[in-house]
């Protein structure tokens, strides 16, 4: 009986064994090095496994001269104006790695941080933040629940002390992620919101989990590396002069920008218009007239983001695009509420010593500024620059924070710009 | 306390196979415990129904209770006296539960409505046989340690296969030889496994990976003639593939915890895409229903036609039959236009089914028939019923009639 028993059941003891071995034993198998080229791919791939993993983005940023771009989906508009082309073919002391794409936003961006805090500590960052982010409603759920990493989020539970922020990420996070995806952490989450402690059958589970997941990183996250944005950063450095010349370079965006934006009124570049807009033109006629920017829990999304740069004393510089003008007013989306929104998040960041602010917001007018509705291009891009590269290029000073708590309360999210002054 | 879904994930496998532990040792040793079986029996009826879903387990206790009294109080009947029309009406009252739950989420747009749970259907078909076979005298006796088992068995309970009480109860006393029972453990250890992969890693590729994917290219190709582009043809195919896998692995899961505990739990698929016809599709594919819905319905049905000579021809009494089987099975599927057109797609696919089989019986010399024309027929009855399955998966109404 015993030896057909074991027939049975010993092959599956065995695979239990192996899986053990693979992926709950803290060893690293001498898989810890990724090579300088996937570095190279990752650091502008802009794929999410990349974003949600670890090994590969602390790595980069640990070892070489990679810098943290936080930002959305103005990453993937690469033309020779891009950050990435400009430092790759200039040679410049940095190289961008882009951290954001559709539907990124300040909530993601805190997970995102958990599983690089060490390589902030003492650097420099960049953070590019749209004030179309901050509706009512702030992060859409499926774009939170796409972009939620249990690695980020594990990591982020064995630090958390129950301060006002982790108080405040855990509401977020148990009001955002799918219960389904994982029971105990959205316990977990309930717990600490509600000011408890993790029990300790949950924090072993966090543990093993978030061993389980480093060690899944460390197998399978640079088994395949997309190097599509790579070779198209290769093909824009051909167009640059040879070497950096402001002028020159601002006169060939706008060639650039006049050679592919003729299809359309708005400066949009012709294949966006062609793809994304053409056939639907007049469903577009005023659908962000109602748009509303002024109150959303994504101040208090972004106040996380803050927090953990000023805990790592980061020096951060952070741009605020605007809106491609034409479009805007064929949308009908509002302006002034785009300034509220800038008004409120500069209050938020000067008030707390984040000094280093690139406000572009009203630069939505300027010909070839924006390479499609929202999203910088050949011009901007290069304003951009202008101000993110010698900003990167200094050497680090060590910036002095005054973090405030209230930025976490219902009050500061809801505040209009008229009770900005009152708020203390 | 944490809540499950049957089958879910890892972790319920491993609690599962903690619990049923101490049933293998017993049975290895010509013992059954059914007293440590209910209890391990209600602990996994208590991880799904319990916590979040506390509502669902309340709806259950209800049914249950409902349904006991139901079907012992015609047995008491029928041991005396038996009239037609309280046959039918005990049927109506026991089907009246899950009609209601079917009625009220088809206007409450998709949820589950107060008296509802997860396998109320699967629940319903084993009392409906039971009251059937009650009438039919087979069954002619009933015990609660025994019903009760056999209406709340936890590995087969949100989604089947249905099992038939005679049967159920045959494998639940009876205690299978060592030999026996070792070749069942390995059975249903091996179905498990394949339910792994079927369940965890195909349907998750189909399902999770690929579905949203196809079906956001299909959407972006709405505005096209009938919204058809190649995109719609990858959905077929994509969530038809997802469907299988998805319940073969499920059931694969529940027919060898069955086995595990000792109970030949039938199977539901028998490799439904090497079909050669529709009406050999329904005898491969969710087996335990379509075999359900062939005893109880079907041949109920046309017995009836062919007593009462209600059609002139047997062959339009059968068609006739096989349509109403089809419809019945599509509105129990649920009351939206697409589960119902999907029930009268079969329905009509067998009839022409059969109507061809005739033909080619009449004809037996003038239609080739090799191995080229067997792998044609496989091909054809696969897309057949791919396309049912696109009806069916509600997608077209999604593209057709819901605005984005």
């Amino acid at each position: 009986m015993f030896k057909k028993l074991f027939k049975i059941f010993g092959p599956i003891i065995f695979a239990l064994l192996i899986i053990f071995l693979l992926l709950i034993s803290p060893f690293n198998y001498g898989l810890k090095k990724v090579s300088n080229d996937d570095q190279k791919k990752a650091a502008v791939s802009l794929d999410h496994k990349i974003i949600k993993g670890k090994r590969i983005k602390e790595q980069a940023l640990g070892q070489n001269d990679y810098v943290a771009f936080f930002g959305s989906s103005e990453w993937s508009r690469f033309d020779p104006m891009h950050p990435a082309v400009l430092a790759e073919k200039y040679n410049r002391n940095y190289r961008p790695f882009l951290l954001g794409a559709k539907g990124t936003q300040s909530l993601v961006h805190f997970l995102n941080m958990q599983t690089i805090t060490n390589n902030l500590k003492n650097k420099k960052a960049v953070y590019s933040i749209s004030p179309q982010w901050f509706v009512p409603k702030g992060i859409r759920k499926d774009a939170f629940n796409f972009y939620y990493s249990p690695l980020e989020a594990t990591e982020w539970l064995l630090n958390e002390s129950q301060t006002p922020k982790d108080q405040y990420i855990a509401k977020r996070f148990s009001q955002l992620l799918d219960p389904n995806s994982d029971h105990v952490l959205h316990q977990t989450f309930t717990r600490i919101e509600n000011g408890k402690k993790p029990t300790k059958f949950q924090l072993l589970y966090i543990k093993m989990r978030h061993q389980l997941l480093l060690n899944e990183d460390r197998l399978f996250s640079s088994i395949y590396i997309s190097n599509r944005n790579e070779n198209k950063i290769k093909l824009c450095t051909k167009q640059l002069p040879p070497t950096y010349d402001y002028n020159k370079i601002y006169d060939l965006a706008g060639e650039l920008g006049k050679q592919n934006t003729s299809n359309n009124r708005f400066g949009i570049s012709d294949k966006f218009y062609r793809k994304q807009i053409a056939k639907k033109v007049k469903r577009f006629k005023g659908f962000q007239a109602k748009e509303k920017f002024t109150k959303s829990p994504e101040y208090a999304d972004f106040q996380a983001v803050l927090e953990t740069f000023a805990k790592n004393n980061t020096d951060v510089i952070f741009v605020l695009p605007p809106v491609n003008q034409q479009w805007q007013k064929y949308t009908g989306l509002s302006q002034q509420e785009i300034q509220n929104a800038v008004t409120k998040i500069k209050f938020q960041l000067k008030s707390q010593g984040f000094n280093h602010i690139v406000d572009l917001s009203n630069d939505g007018d300027i010909p070839f500024f924006m390479t499609d509705t929202i999203h910088l291009g050949w011009r901007g891009w290069l304003y951009f620059d202008s101000a993110v590269g010698p900003f990167l290029e200094n050497h680090h000073r060590p910036p002095h924070y005054q973090l405030n708590n209230h930025f976490y309360d219902r009050k500061w999210q809801q505040a209009t710009v008229d009770q900005i002054v009152n708020f203390k | 306390m944490i809540f499950f879904q049957p089958y879910e994930n890892p972790f319920y496998f491993f609690i599962l196979f903690i619990a049923l532990l101490p049933i293998m040792i017993s049975i290895l040793h010509g013992k059954k415990i059914h007293i440590y079986e209910s209890l391990i029996s209600l602990f996994f009826l208590f991880l799904t129904f319990g916590g979040p879903s506390w509502k669902q387990g309340i709806a259950l206790i209800i049914y249950t209770i409902y349904e006991t009294c139901l079907t012992f109080g015609y047995l008491y009947y029928r041991k005396r006296k038996n009239n037609q029309l309280v046959f039918y009406f005990t049927i109506f009252l026991t089907i009246l539960p899950l009609a209601l739950v079917k009625i009220a989420t088809a206007i409450h747009n998709q949820k589950l409505s107060l008296i509802g749970f997860l396998g109320i259907s699967y629940l319903t078909f084993r009392v409906v046989q039971t009251v059937m076979e009650t009438r039919d005298g087979v069954i002619k006796q009933l015990k609660l340690s025994q019903f009760l088992p056999f209406l709340l068995f936890f590995p087969t309970i949100s989604s089947g296969p249905i099992d038939r009480y005679r049967r159920f109860i045959k494998d639940y006393e009876q205690v299978p030889k060592q030999d026996e029972y070792l070749e069942m453990i390995k059975k249903g250890i091996h179905y498990i496994f394949i339910g792994f992969l079927y369940k965890f890693i195909l349907a998750y590729i189909f399902g999770t990976l690929l579905l949203p994917e196809v079906q956001a290219a299909a959407l972006a190709q709405r505005h096209n003639f009938l919204g058809l582009s190649w995109s719609l043809l990858g959905v077929m195919y994509v969530y038809s593939a997802d469907l299988f896998f998805d319940f073969a692995g499920y059931s694969l899961f529940a027919v060898g915890t069955s086995y595990i505990m000792g109970v030949k739990t039938p199977m539901n698929f028998n490799r439904p895409w090497q079909s050669l016809n529709i009406k050999d599709f329904w005898n491969r594919w969710h087996m335990s229903l379509s075999f359900w819905f062939r005893d109880y319905v079907y041949m109920r049905l046309l017995f009836m036609f062919m007593k009462k000579k209600t059609f002139k021809s047997r062959i339009t009494a059968a068609n006739i039959t096989y349509i109403l089987n089809m419809l019945l099975m599509g509105f129990w599927h649920g009351l939206t236009w697409y589960y119902i057109v999907y029930g009268l797609f079969h329905g009509f696919a067998i009839v022409i089914n059969d109507a061809w089989l005739r033909f080619k019986k009449q004809h037996p010399n003038k239609l080739p028939h090799n191995r080229a024309t067997k792998y044609l027929a496989i091909f054809l009855t696969a897309h057949v019923v791919c396309f049912s399955f696109l009806i069916f998966s509600g997608f077209l109404d999604k593209l057709w009639f819901i605005p984005k």
